[in-house]
């Protein structure tokens, strides 16, 4: 607890030493990270590592600009490296308003008094690490017993991030963010072909903000078996035909189809044309909100960095904006955009929906999407396999993605796909890769499965940002129906 | 940033302190300034600095060794302390693994300096330079979007085996999308990446990004199929670099997970290809050593079309009984190792002459968002952005709108018919940088088109 006030402390005379130094706005966040990674990779560690950060972030507004000063807090001078930096933040500010076309606008005033922690029944930093590997060297022996098998690997992630803010707006935020994940992915190479497997997701597992409790209930070992033989049979299977077919998401899937779909095109700064020098902008403009048709009647998409479980699950974002729940598509119809306090005035809103966050102390906030996800629908997987004709596609579990500047043309390929015969999964077929556009796509979903087949899944690497930054974020759905969708023959 | 003496310093005094049978310890320090730059002036920016130090522990067993790694911000003695604990305690959890070798000892790498103009270069000079750019764009009703960045950095490595090497370097680049105000009717790109910012030439890159904006104005629908291309030095990098992040590896070729597999020694690309990995090139030279302190070599990757053996490390050129090629990536890891510094031989003709060989074709600026779908052939996708244009009877057309390709390197690469002779340093969405020249291809596939 001493450590905690003395950080507080700290971000507050940033604060304090940034308005000295001639600042209109200031923020600080001081940040603690404490990680584990672990990997067991064919019977042996392939990676054991303990990262941990600690650092201060100071940004200042000076002349309607933004300036941002980070450095390490180790081993010196903690109070004169704060000042140091609010200084630094300042003229770096002063400095660049020479170049400022239009003041930097700031919707608001947020300051909030507040502690925040992610609720976790099992704490994972408490569980021996002795008790974590084991269970990761049975998930990857769980993987073992045919040739075929050339990679096979257990994994787990473990995060603790403690936040310490404090503004200008005199708010004094202590968060603590805990968030772990694990999963296994195997590899068989066989007939010429290399297939990749993983559960319960790509990207190394599924990540929750929860505790180790989320790990147990993932069951790995139980799921080795099944997917050692879903990569070698990939391997003997037909290469996916090209054309058009209906096509039934998995949920998995759908979670970066969302990603990349709705939730990045939402992102306001990209709309006005803030990321095009690397991420791009986007075709969601803001005369199209309240009334394009993004979707069918059945597509809802909400945006919630309240909901039980999602990496982005929090009390406040980085700009000391409390968190909250949003609709982005309403029965199809675009509602709504990811909003930071920079941006929330550009179209109308008087407050910004708490969206800005930054990658650690090291960097400066920018508009991040936060937890979004597709609402459930009314079918029953069963029922919905059922109703589909012969030929039909069912696919699951990202292998490749890619999407235009625009957040238009996309293509994915995903791990695994079977053809659907007489309403039943039928003929494995492998690289099933689908091409779209986005509103036509989300406009061809004719069905979506039930709350009994929701599930959200993390992701737990988007990037965004020049230089880049890394983010975590959470999207729900339950496999859902799409028509028409065009296959392309990628072999 | 950090002077050697200093660096090593504290490092061997981690070092010493670890209590491990074998310690190796790797300090990265730097300071970096960048300014985001949009239509409204200065969006983002940050005068930042980084101390990563990462201590790798090893006990050695009867069974081979134990190992893990912790790191740590800062160079505080509770912090080293701290993070030297972390790594012991995991590594004595670690099973033993018999594959694994004792840490190298002393060797000689080259040395490498850092610009010290470019690692003080300050906000007051980059200022100007955003200046200049949103003031072009808007002379051509065109919005500016950009990074300007200086950074230098330190890298240190000893371990407990006697080998201490370090390196400094410094970096400098200025990139400017400038964009029709609705971000549909065209885009021009251009950037530059230097070893010294005063090498950094800011009007040729707002020149080029601006006169590729106004040509690609209203640009014409265009449908899928095959094209000979252009691809200049930013759309190479973007389909290269796959085959550094899965196909150049030796751990990648053993997983039976690189183009290499079945094709080394085998010709299987024109005469006109050369690819190393070079971290010597005097035009863009990179850390002289590996993730694990070996002297970086160059190494022939495709020779005169030929396809050569992979990048090793220790580990791996123990298992395949070849030469340590000194690309590790920083260890333990699961990836094994890698090419970091990536050359593309240049050819003999200008990008007008490449040009002038192409009756019908496309002239690509850049590539968006390519991705791996297959790594066998290093099946890829990705979208065209900033600038296609078309090329008819020699010359360059008009403006094309955006295509998507789906299309493997070894296809793409087995089709090179020409090779320009100005090679440039250029990187991509994800990570990495390239040396390159402007290549041509014929029948590259392109599967889909876009509205803009």
């Amino acid at each position: 607890m001493a450590g905690r006030r003395d950080e507080m402390d700290l971000a507050r005379r940033a604060v304090d030493a940034a308005l000295a130094a001639g600042a209109e706005y200031a923020d600080t966040r001081v940040g603690r990270l404490v990680a584990e990674e672990l990997v067991v990779k064919n019977g042996q560690i392939g990676a054991a590592e303990a990262p941990e950060e600690l650092g201060i972030g100071v940004r200042a507004r000076v002349n309607g600009c933004f300036g941002f000063a980070a450095a390490p807090l180790a081993g010196g001078d903690a109070d004169g490296l704060a000042d140091d930096l609010a200084r630094r933040a300042c003229r770096t500010a002063e400095r660049l308003s020479a170049a400022t076309v239009t003041p930097t606008p700031f919707a608001g005033r947020e300051g909030h008094v507040a502690e925040w922690a992610t609720p976790c029944e099992i704490d994972p930093f408490a569980v021996p690490v002795a008790e974590r590997l084991e269970l990761l060297r049975e998930a990857e022996a769980s993987l073992e017993g045919r040739d075929e098998t050339v990679v096979r690997e257990a994994q787990s992630s473990l995060r603790r991030e403690e936040q310490w803010q404090a503004s200008s707006e005199g708010a004094r935020i202590h968060q603590v963010l805990v968030r772990c994940g694990a999963g296994i992915s195997t590899t068989a190479a066989a007939r010429g072909q290399v297939q990749r497997r993983s559960y319960p997701s790509a990207f190394g597992g599924n990540y929750r903000s929860a505790g180790w409790e989320h790990v147990l209930g993932l069951d790995l070992a139980a799921h080795g078996e099944r997917i050692r033989d879903e990569s070698i049979a990939l391997c003997a299977a037909d290469p996916c035909p090209g054309g058009k077919r209906t096509l039934v998401l998995g949920a998995s899937q759908l979670a970066l189809q969302i990603h990349e779909s709705v939730g990045h095109p939402n992102e306001l700064d990209r709309v006005f044309g803030h990321e095009v020098d690397l991420a791009g902008s986007s075709f969601a403009t803001p005369e199209k909100l309240g009334s394009f048709r993004y979707g069918s009647e059945v597509v809802n998409l909400v945006a919630d960095s309240t909901i039980e479980g999602g990496l982005d699950t929090r009390g406040f974002d980085d700009e000391c904006v409390p968190s909250g729940r949003w609709p982005v598509v309403e029965q199809g119809i675009f509602k709504g955009y990811h909003t930071s306090r920079e941006w929330a005035e550009r179209i109308g809103e008087e407050r910004s929906r708490g969206a800005a966050r930054a990658e650690g102390w090291f960097n400066p906030p920018i508009i991040r999407m936060t937890n979004l996800s597709l609402m459930p629908g009314k079918w029953t997987l069963e029922a919905l396999l059922a109703d589909c004709e012969d030929g039909a596609i069912f696919a699951d579990t990202v292998k490749m993605w890619s999407i235009d500047q625009r957040r238009n043309n996309f293509q994915f390929t995903c791990e695994i796909a079977w053809e659907i015969e007489g309403g039943k999964l039928g003929r494995l077929l492998r690289n099933p890769t689908y091409q779209g556009s986005t509103p036509e796509f989300w406009g061809s979903c004719d069905a979506v499965c039930d709350a009994d087949h929701w599930g959200l899944y993390g992701v737990p690497n988007c990037g965004k940002g020049n230089p880049m930054q890394v983010a975590e974020m959470s999207h729900g759905a339950a496999p859902a129906r799409f028509r028409e969708v065009a296959f392309i023959a990628a072999e | 940033m950090l002077e050697e003496e200093e660096a090593i310093r504290i490092a061997r005094r981690v070092v010493d302190g670890c209590g491990a049978d074998e310690t190796e310890v790797v300090i990265e320090a730097g300071v970096e300034r960048f300014v985001r730059f949009a239509d409204t002036g200065p969006t983002q920016s940050a005068d930042r600095e980084w101390r990563r130090v990462a201590v790798r522990a090893r006990l050695r067993e009867d069974e081979g060794w134990r190992e893990a790694k912790a790191t740590c911000d800062g160079t505080g003695e509770t912090e080293l302390r701290a993070a030297a604990e972390r790594a012991l305690t995991l590594a004595r959890l670690a099973p033993p693994n018999e594959e694994l070798l004792p840490l190298g000892g002393p060797v000689e790498v080259a040395e490498r300096a850092a610009d010290p103009a470019t690692v003080d270069h300050g906000f007051e000079a980059k200022a100007p330079w955003v200046e200049d750019a949103i003031a072009a764009c808007a002379a051509e009703r065109l919005v500016p979007a950009g990074l300007a960045t200086t950074s230098g950095e330190t890298v240190t490595l000893v371990n407990s085996a006697g080998r201490e090497v370090h390196a400094a370097s410094s970096r400098a680049s200025l990139a400017l999308t400038a964009s029709a105000p609705d971000f549909v009717n065209g885009a021009g790109f251009a950037d530059t990446i230097r070893r010294n910012a005063g090498d950094i030439d800011p009007d040729a890159v707002i020149r080029t990004a601006v006169d590729k904006a106004t040509r690609s104005r209203d640009p014409e629908p265009i449908e899928p199929g095959e094209y000979t291309v252009i691809l200049e030095p930013n759309a190479v990098s973007s389909i290269l670099l796959f085959a550094a992040y899965q196909g150049f590896g030796a751990q990648d070729v053993e997983e039976s997970a690189s183009f290499l597999c079945g094709r080394i020694g085998e010709k299987t690309f024109p005469e006109l290809l050369s690819v190393a990995d070079d971290a010597h090139d005097s035009l863009h030279p990179g850390c002289p050593f590996d993730g694990e302190g070996s002297p970086r070599q160059r190494v022939e990757l495709i020779e005169r079309g030929v396809v050569k053996d992979p990048v090793t490390d220790r580990l791996w050129a123990g298992k395949l009984g070849c030469a340590n090629t000194g690309h590790a990536t920083p260890l333990p890891n699961t990836e094994g190792p890698k090419p970091a510094n990536l050359v593309v031989a240049g050819g003999r003709q200008s990008i007008e002459e490449l040009i002038a060989g192409v009756e019908s074709g496309l002239l690509v600026t850049q590539f968006h968002y390519t991705n791996l779908i297959d790594p066998r052939d290093l099946l890829l996708t990705g979208m065209t952005r900033n600038g296609t244009f078309r090329i008819e009877n020699g010359e360059i057309g008009p403006a094309v709108k955006n295509l998507r390709f789906t299309e493997s390197l070894v296809n793409a690469f087995s089709n090179l018919s020409g090779v320009g002779a100005r090679r440039e340093v250029a990187g991509a969405l994800f990570s990495g940088e390239v040396l390159t020249p402007a290549l041509r291809l014929d029948g590259f596939r392109f599967t889909s088109t876009t509205d803009f």
